[in-house]
């Protein structure tokens, strides 16, 4: 969906679903799964429906991941760090091993 | 003014109100409510959605038999309202905690039991205490805090879903053909032969038999048909939190984790008037019990608080009497209206409609307040 | 702990905040401008200093306005007030202590912050108005701003073909955006009715007295319609389709459906006020019915209806950010007056140069306000399948079905069937249920009312709660 300009911006390695994803300081962590070709960020918590970002200012919600183990985060809100470790925002029903 | 014609009227569109409407409905009886719809959250879409036994009735043994009565009813209930709407009521009886922090308060539930077991006429009370191991090996998902030493255990405790236990009530009295009248603020009631003509600002209806069921507003318009019903409000502080993995399969008074995974923590007791603001200071307060009992909740985040008042007469217990003066005239209140849904829908319906009065209802007459 | 006060708490670091912030200061007023980004700007001006320095090209493609926002960034940034960024108010008390929590790291369990103030701005700007329409959740469809952002902050720019579809001057602006950008712009669904401009028309003369805006607006329109860019107008009605995510847009058409392949929508029926602060300090609002929204009820110095409450800029009146700078200052002057470092005659006098530049400023804005002015029919949805509370996925159907109960008011329908119950708290669909119960009702969102706001206005952990003072 989204290609992502050059810049000279200093490189940050993050992690989405165990893959490392390329981008750069200064990047909100929604802007920099998308670059990457991240699609589907959640699933919808009644229904488990295809989720990702939608309005991209905090309004929306529909952004969230889990961030170092933390869930419901938004990102674009949240700036990408080193070793950041993101995961698609599981429904409630799946615990932390993935087990419903 | 043409007045509407019926065989019963309820006043009050609050979970009590609906759930009478609705059992009269079934009952056959052509039922019209009136609500006067305020943009205030009234304790019917506000509450923690217990269905409970545990600490109910200290000093009145009536009351402590009632509950258990309702939780009787309320499988067979459940399931026959779920079947008819359509909608879900997740209602469990789970079991109820009523956990202690400190040795000081575990010794002062055990003393509070033996109290309901004295009160009792076989010396029963079916609450058990359990040591803080024993209640840990209930809870394999989440770890009990330090403070916390031990917990009170009731079998017959239980959670339903609030909202839709409302919504299903609304749904069933529609579906069954059932008038309900919104925007109506009740200005009069005056007897009409064996009956009564209720005045509201834009209508007239006449009725043979009156349930008020009106909350906060008990009190003036029972006034009007010859009963004394003191009710005040107190504002209670409710938090709701995001979605989270099955944790707490039980409930406490003030912790539950609904059935789409959000915990709720509740409740303060405030004796503020009529204002249902929440305020950080009391939010701290009940979230730090909350965590004391489960630190490991601290990084689940907050959705939404709020408030609402809660209905109570001046012992907190329910109230339900018909008028000497105004025979056909009921009137009841209740801060339990969830929890005694069913009797309310099914009995009290019945004692409108048939004269039959639940026996030793004596005990929950107003006259107990010497007002 | 203490609370550090301040006499003036501004929310939100965009052109009406930063302008505030420099006249306050002026009167030497202790200020702290709170922010929720990580850099100022706000919505327009997004990582507008970033730009400057790193993305030279980009920037100067911006334009003059935004060169001259870099001056009052500076501005801002040298006039002595304190700037928290990256914290998000959650809650501020009836005694205004205003609580925040941290955003954009999420490096350990900060705890929320508190900070007293004698008087608080709001000034957080408006959010595009949440367009329902079948597939609109499908990962593709997205608000038109959302393009803005993602450029201006992160230098993203969409990779395949885009489509566009609304009404809206915001929508002309990111069209010519992307094509300046090299984006191909498939297609351009314009769902502004066919009569737009008679009803417009009226304001028209007014309009023309401050003609740069306009000339700006023809010129836009001039460029998409000389570039490849179908252009449809009259839209009758829009569905996003796909499995997993967007990869087609069908529309209809003079009575006719066509289909075009994209995996990129973008949405706009207009700019809205984001009033969630403005709701949970209780102050009152008044529907604006040309627009189709709620905005806080203020006097002409950006007062409130709570004391100690004023709104400054989009969150009150989209007006655009020359607008937001001039009433983020006149709100200044009426701070130095309420706090009486100056005298009510004395702020006539300073604000007066403001005040009219505002009135002059302000005179098209009746006029595209009209012509723009976004339709009922793409507000509630026709399907009664769609999806209108996207955090709880409650279709249009569940509340026509709660209104039909006899049931009436937003709160208690929001009781019924959860909508508003989400993460978002009714940001995007609060607007929407109460138009549809309007609709069912046969009345107007003014009489039908809108949810009730309570805190936190952003998730805050129990832990963090519980931590602060």
């Amino acid at each position: 969906m989204f290609k992502k300009l050059p810049d000279q911006s200093e490189k940050v390695v993050i992690h989405f679903e165990g893959k490392c994803l390329e981008t750069t300081k200064g990047q909100t962590v929604a802007a920099a799964l998308l670059s990457n070709g991240v699609i589907q960020f959640r699933e919808s918590v009644v229904s488990a429906q295809p989720r990702s970002p939608y309005c991209l200012m905090g309004v929306c919600f529909e952004c969230l991941v889990e961030i170092n183990g933390k869930p419901n985060q938004q990102s674009c809100m949240i700036l990408v760090e080193n070793g950041m470790k993101i995961k698609k925002q599981q429904r409630p029903s799946v615990d932390q091993n993935g087990n419903t | 003014m043409v007045s509407q014609q019926t065989e019963t009227l309820v006043i009050g569109g609050g979970i009590i109100g609906v759930s009478i409407a609705y059992g009269l409905r079934k009952k056959g009886s052509s039922v019209i409510l009136l609500d006067n719809e305020d943009q205030t959250l009234t304790a019917s879409r506000a509450n923690f959605g217990l269905v409970w036994v545990q600490g109910k009735g200290s000093g009145m043994q009536r009351y402590v038999d009632w509950c258990l009565e309702a939780v009787k009813l309320w499988p067979g209930f459940s399931m026959s309202l779920e079947e008819e709407t359509g909608l879900k009521l997740n209602y469990e009886k789970t079991g109820g905690f009523e956990i202690c922090l400190g040795d000081e308060e575990f010794a002062n539930r055990v003393s509070f039991l033996e109290d309901m077991k004295k009160q009792s006429p076989n010396g029963q009370y079916e609450c058990q205490m359990l040591a803080k191991d024993e209640l840990q090996e209930m809870l394999p998902k989440i770890i009990l805090g330090d403070e916390v030493s031990g917990a009170s255990y009731c079998v017959h405790d239980g959670i339903v879903d609030p909202l839709n236990l409302l919504r299903a009530f609304y749904q069933g009295f529609s579906q069954r053909g059932g008038n309900y009248h919104p925007d109506q603020k009740v200005v009069d009631i005056q007897k009409d032969g064996s009956g009564f003509l209720v005045k509201t600002q834009t209508q007239q209806f006449k009725t043979q038999k009156l349930v008020i069921a009106s909350g906060l507003g008990t009190t003036e318009l029972a006034k009007l048909v010859g009963m004394k019903i003191p009710v005040n409000p107190q504002k209670g502080q409710v938090l709701v939190t995001e979605r989270t993995a099955k944790l707490f399969p039980y409930a406490t008074g003030t912790i539950r984790q609904n059935a789409n995974g959000s915990f709720m923590f509740g409740a303060s007791h405030e004796d503020t008037g009529f204002e249902v603001e929440t305020t950080t200071d009391i939010l701290q307060t009940l979230i730090s019990r909350a965590l004391r009992t489960f630190p490991i909740l601290k990084n689940i985040q907050l959705v939404r608080t709020w408030a609402a008042l809660r209905v109570l007469t001046p012992d907190q217990k329910p109230v339900y009497c018909e008028s000497e003066e105004c025979s056909g005239a009921f009137a009841l209140t209740s801060h339990s209206g969830v929890s005694l849904a069913p009797l309310h829908s099914e009995k009290i319906s019945k004692w409108v409609l048939e004269g039959e009065v639940p026996p030793d209802f004596e005990s929950f007459h107003p006259r107990r307040f010497n007002v | 702990m203490a609370i550090l006060e301040y006499d003036l708490i501004i929310i939100g670091s965009g052109p009406a905040g930063m302008s505030a912030a420099i006249v306050a200061r002026q009167y030497d007023l202790t200020v702290l401008i709170l922010d929720e980004q990580p850099v100022v700007g706000g919505q327009i001006f997004r990582n507008i200093e970033h730009l400057e320095n790193q993305r030279e090209n980009d920037f100067r493609k911006l334009g003059p306005d935004y060169r001259l926002a870099s001056k009052l960034v500076e501005q801002f940034k040298n006039c002595g007030a304190d700037y928290l960024n990256g914290n998000s108010v959650w809650h501020i008390e009836k005694e205004m202590i205003v609580r925040t929590i941290t955003t954009v790291t999420d490096k350990g369990n900060k705890s929320s912050l508190a900070f007293k103030a004698k008087r608080i701005l709001i000034a957080v700007g408006a959010m595009e108005r949440p367009i329902p329409l079948p597939g609109w959740t499908l990962p593709g469809v997205m608000a038109c701003s959302s393009i803005d952002v993602l450029f201006k902050s992160s230098g993203l720019l969409p990779k395949g073909e885009v489509v566009l579809a609304g009404n809206g001057p915001l929508l002309l602006l990111i069209a010519n955006r992307l094509l300046d950008a090299g984006v191909k712009v498939s297609a351009l669904l314009d769902t502004k009715p066919k009569k737009a401009i008679f009803k417009a028309l009226p304001y028209l003369p007014a309009a023309l007295r401050t003609p740069g805006y306009l000339v700006k607006g023809a010129g836009m329109i001039l460029k998409l319609r000389t570039s490849k860019v179908r252009i449809y107008s009259g839209i009758e009605d829009i569905k996003a389709e796909g499995e997993k995510n967007l990869n087609q847009v069908s529309f209809k058409t003079n009575g006719q459906w066509r289909t075009t392949k994209t995996d990129l929508l973008l949405l706009h029926q207009g700019l809205v006020p984001n009033i969630q602060l403005s709701r949970l300090l209780g102050c009152a609002h008044q529907w604006y019915d040309t627009q189709r929204y709620w905005e806080p009820i203020l006097d002409e110095w950006g007062n409130s209806t709570v004391k100690g409450i004023a709104v400054a800029g989009d969150c009150g009146r989209v007006s655009g950010s020359k607008i937001s700078e001039l009433s983020g200052q006149i709100a200044a002057f009426e701070a130095a007056k309420a706090l009486r470092i100056i005298s009510k005659s004395e702020r006539d006098t300073f604000a007066k140069a403001s005040c009219l530049e505002l009135k002059k400023q302000n005179s098209p804005r009746p006029f595209l306000d009209q012509y723009f002015a976004p339709q009922k029919n793409w507000i509630v949805p026709k399907d009664n399948d769609t999806v209108v509370c996207r955090c709880e996925e409650v279709t249009v159907r569940d509340i026509r079905d709660s209104v039909r109960l006899g049931v009436k008011s937003p709160d208690r329908i929001k009781a019924m069937t959860r909508f508003g119950m989400g993460f978002c708290q009714g940001r995007m669909c609060g607007l929407t249920a109460s138009e549809i119960i309007a609709d069912e009702l046969n009345s107007s969102p003014a009489d039908v009312g809108y949810q009730r706001v309570r805190s936190p206005t952003k998730p805050v952990t129990l832990g963090q709660l519980v931590d602060s003072d």
